[in-house]
């Protein structure tokens, strides 16, 4: 293609801006599939956009699942804001679990009003302490955070399968592994009667600040300055651990919080495979939002509904669930497309 | 080989980095094309070399209009160029580098670079002590310039263009480049030589041409010119008065003291160095690249922590092993490399002049405030262009040494510590550098200066301390008559001083 027509092309998607233009991708890409699995294109997207949010329960299954994904990527892009690279909200999320439920059972039987700030503040610092593992690894000895965090998902998923299945067990409960379920003291308040639960104006609220706080303050100039160039700013006397582990903390707090708040207010009971990839979901979104706080609510939003629309396309379309994990898939090949092609190089 | 450019232009957004130029190289004549930073001589030697495209010209070689589309293009017309941005693969060694670039090697050669034997010849011919086997990310900055210009030779070419080779070479192998280069011209090369430096000129050119704002602006004989008239014919009608240092009063009291200073870096170590700096004092740090100079300077500047010895300040110990007292204010420092070490690349301009000190920032910082003082440093630093909000990484690297210079140089440090800071740098900015630089000496900072450039420590700093293996090999005061002992102790003499 000469450089002319990339130009145009570039002139004329710039009003539109990159969202439509991906947007305009994923659907193509989508429509593409369907055809490939032999259904009609249009009615399949006419169903995930019906499932997703054609009512108000499909509106509100959106939420529900965008919940935990929007916390898990801010959980993914607060380090990255110093330019590490945590994919470890999965684990965060399963620490601050089971934290969380430690809590919820150790005041059983007799829960107060205490329970509920008491399990949250519990199932942060969960996160936080899974979150600093790979955090002190790092500044300590060196060892690379992705790997790390990669890693110790896996130990907390099996941590929790280990506990519902053993000592944390209901014993009324037969064969299903899941602990009791807890009362309705530690259930955050549901919105518009509906399994929507504050934890998303929670999520949203701590977008917002975060985002204030890393554009407006001094302390967000001091992670620009380490992410840019961590040798200028150690000349500059800038300390990279004590900021490292302060991100690191701050993001398995917020995992930690999503994974709790989950299996109190959704779930009702800690149980295995509770996070459904919320933590990847999330790692995508940051990617997706380029670590941008702002950016990232409305991106958890979509692929909440996504996600939410696999059930619908079971039911009404009678096609596995999966399909959507497939889309899922589809959309972020589809941003990666309009980025690369709109960023790259002109020729020389 | 005839070459003859005529016409040649080439435009950049606004600029007109080359303006219509004609010139003319012969066989076995050196041209020294001869400017500013940003005069024009890279981007048309650029376009001789396929980088860029002409808006305008006529290439002929040999009395034939050539069309020179890419690199490639060139090399087929027997022209090979030696950039300043080296482009040899540190991770490779030497003989695998040459192999790579060799013509005959063909391309699944994979790790059979190891075994070459094709290519070695021309390195072999101009520095037979450089290892073969050797990773080129052990060798000297000069060593590597010798493989660089090697793989230029492999492809036998018939032209020469070298952009600014002695800007990162020491004493000794800039008098053995000069030497290669006179070497290339006897054997009937072309060779074009890009400098800034007048001795480059005087010492190995047959002619010169002076480019200025992408004009030819005189041609002649290197031996007709007078230093003087060259110089006021590159920079124009400007006021390029010497900088100079002003004369230490004997008494002047001790303001750092540097006691015992041992340090380790990467590859690289001090040991036990011991200096003492006056106040107004502006010590100069001679020595070949990688003695431990980039230790001493990071050490200094409590950026390295040290193993032994401390870093007196007025008095009070800044940095000893365990301590590191906050250096804004008092401690400025220009490392080397400053897009590596100094510059946060992807932020602004503002931003990166407070670098810092972003601790005495309030905790929501005024973004217009920080965009006034940086406009005002920017301004009077003369870095280009004085946009606050840009990103730093796209300024060139002359206007960014000139950044952390504004950002260093502004208050009334105790202490500076410049690691070759006016590298890169033009001779009107290399200028109002160092008048910055002498002016804090003169107000009473102590200055600790780091050059490879010897002729420059001689006239400008008080005293020269010579830095070899780590070690403080001698102190002298900045005299042309020391320069025999100094580069005795450079080069690990230490006993020459006798003599």
């Amino acid at each position: 293609m000469s450089g002319g027509t990339v130009d145009r092309a570039r002139a004329m998607a710039a009003p539109l801006g990159r969202p439509a233009l991906a947007a305009a991708a994923f659907v193509v890409l989508a429509a593409v599939f369907f055809a490939v699995i032999g259904r009609n294109p249009l009615a399949m997207i006419g169903v995930v956009l019906e499932a997703a949010a054609g009512d108000s329960y499909a509106i509100g299954e959106s939420l529900v699942r965008a919940t935990p994904i929007l916390l898990c990527a801010l959980a993914t892009a607060l380090p990255a804001r110093v330019g590490l690279i945590s994919v470890g909200a999965e684990g965060q999320f399963y620490a601050g679990a089971i934290a969380g439920t430690g809590t919820v059972l150790s005041m059983l039987p007799t829960p107060g009003w205490t329970m509920l700030p008491l399990m949250l503040v519990t199932g942060a610092l969960g996160g936080m302490v899974w979150s600093l593992v790979a955090g002190l690894l790092r500044t300590g000895l060196q060892v690379n955070e992705t790997i790390s965090t990669l890693l110790t998902n896996y130990v907390a998923a099996l941590l929790v399968t280990w506990l519902v299945y053993g000592p944390w067990k209901n014993p009324a409960s037969q064969g299903w592994p899941a602990t009791v379920e807890f009362p309705a003291a530690a259930r955050l308040p549901a919105l518009f009667d509906s399994r929507v639960h504050a934890g998303l104006l929670i999520g949203i609220a701590l977008a917002v600040v975060l985002h204030l706080v890393l554009t407006r303050t001094r302390w967000g100039l001091v992670l620009d300055v380490l992410r840019s160039n961590p040798r200028a700013g150690l000349v500059a006397g800038l300390d990279f651990r004590r900021n490292a582990l302060i991100v690191m903390a701050l993001g398995g707090a917020l995992a930690g919080l999503a994974g709790i708040a989950e299996t109190a207010s959704i779930q009702g009971r800690l149980q295995s495979d509770i996070a459904g990839g919320a933590g990847f979901s999330g790692f995508l979104v940051a990617w997706l939002a380029r670590n941008h706080c702002l950016r990232i609510i409305p991106l958890s939003l979509l692929v909440g509904a996504l996600l939410a629309s696999g059930d619908g396309l079971q039911m009404f379309a009678q096609v596995p669930s999966s399909v959507t994990l497939v889309i899922q898939g589809l959309l972020f090949v589809a941003v990666l497309l309009v980025n690369g092609w709109l960023d790259r190089k002109r020729p020389a | 080989m005839h070459l003859q450019l005529r016409s040649m232009a080439r435009r950049f957004g606004a600029n007109l980095a080359v303006d219509g130029v004609d010139l003319d190289v012969a066989g076995g004549e050196v041209l020294a094309l001869l400017g500013e930073n940003g005069a024009g001589k890279s981007t048309l030697m650029k376009l001789l070399y396929g980088v860029h495209r002409p808006d305008a010209g006529q290439i002929t070689i040999d009395g034939r209009a050539t069309r020179i589309d890419s690199p490639r293009d060139a090399m087929a017309s027997g022209i090979g160029m030696v950039f300043q941005q080296f482009s040899v693969i540190p991770a490779l060694t030497v003989r695998e580098n040459l192999a790579l670039a060799h013509a005959s090697t063909p391309w699944f050669t994979g790790r059979g670079a190891r075994r070459a034997t094709a290519g070695l010849a021309p390195l072999a011919a101009i520095a037979p002590e450089v290892p073969m086997d050797a990773r080129v990310s052990s060798l000297s900055v000069g060593q590597m310039q010798l493989v660089e210009l090697a793989k230029a030779l492999q492809q036998d070419p018939r032209l020469l263009i070298l952009d600014e080779p002695t800007a990162v070479l020491g004493d000794d192998e800039v008098r053995r480049l000069w030497s290669l280069i006179r070497g290339f011209a006897t054997r009937g090369l072309a060779v074009v030589l890009i400098t800034h430096k007048l001795a480059d000129v005087t010492a190995c050119a047959d002619r010169v041409a002076v480019m200025r704002r992408g004009r030819v602006v005189a041609t002649g004989a290197a031996r007709d010119l007078d230093a003087n008239d060259l110089l006021r014919t590159m920079v124009g009608e400007r006021d390029l008065a010497a900088p100079s240092t002003a004369p230490l009063p004997a008494d002047a009291p001790t303001r750092v003291w540097i006691r015992d200073l041992s340090a380790r870096g990467p590859g690289n170590r001090i040991d036990g160095v011991d200096l003492r700096i006056a106040r107004g004092e502006v010590l100069g740090i001679a020595g070949v690249s990688g003695h431990g100079q980039d230790v001493l300077a990071d050490a200094c500047a409590g950026v390295l922590s040290p193993d032994a010895g401390e870093v007196i300040v007025d008095g009070e110990t800044l940095f000893a092993p365990r301590q590191r007292e906050p250096r804004a204010g008092r401690v400025a420092y220009i490392p080397e490399q400053p897009i590596r070490n100094a510059v946060a690349p992807d932020l602004s301009l503002a931003l990166n002049l407070h670098l810092d000190r972003l601790d005495t920032l309030p905790a929501i910082p005024d973004r217009r405030r920080l965009e006034a003082d940086a406009r005002a440093l920017l301004t009077r630093f003369d870095v280009r262009p004085a946009d606050p909000g840009m990103a730093a990484g796209r300024l060139s690297g002359g206007n960014l040494q000139k950044l952390v210079a504004a950002r260093e140089l502004r208050g009334a440090p105790a202490l500076v510590v410049a690691s070759h800071p006016t590298m890169g740098l033009d001779l009107a900015a290399s200028a109002f550098l160092y008048h910055q630089l002498f002016a804090l000496a003169q107000a009473g900072s102590a200055v600790l200066w780091i050059s490879e450039d010897l002729d420059d420590l001689l006239r400008h700093a008080h005293r020269i301390a010579v830095l070899h293996r780590g070690r403080i090999a001698g102190v002298v005061p900045a005299d042309q008559r020391h320069r025999q002992t100094i580069g005795a102790w450079m080069t690990g003499h230490a006993d020459a001083e006798a003599a």
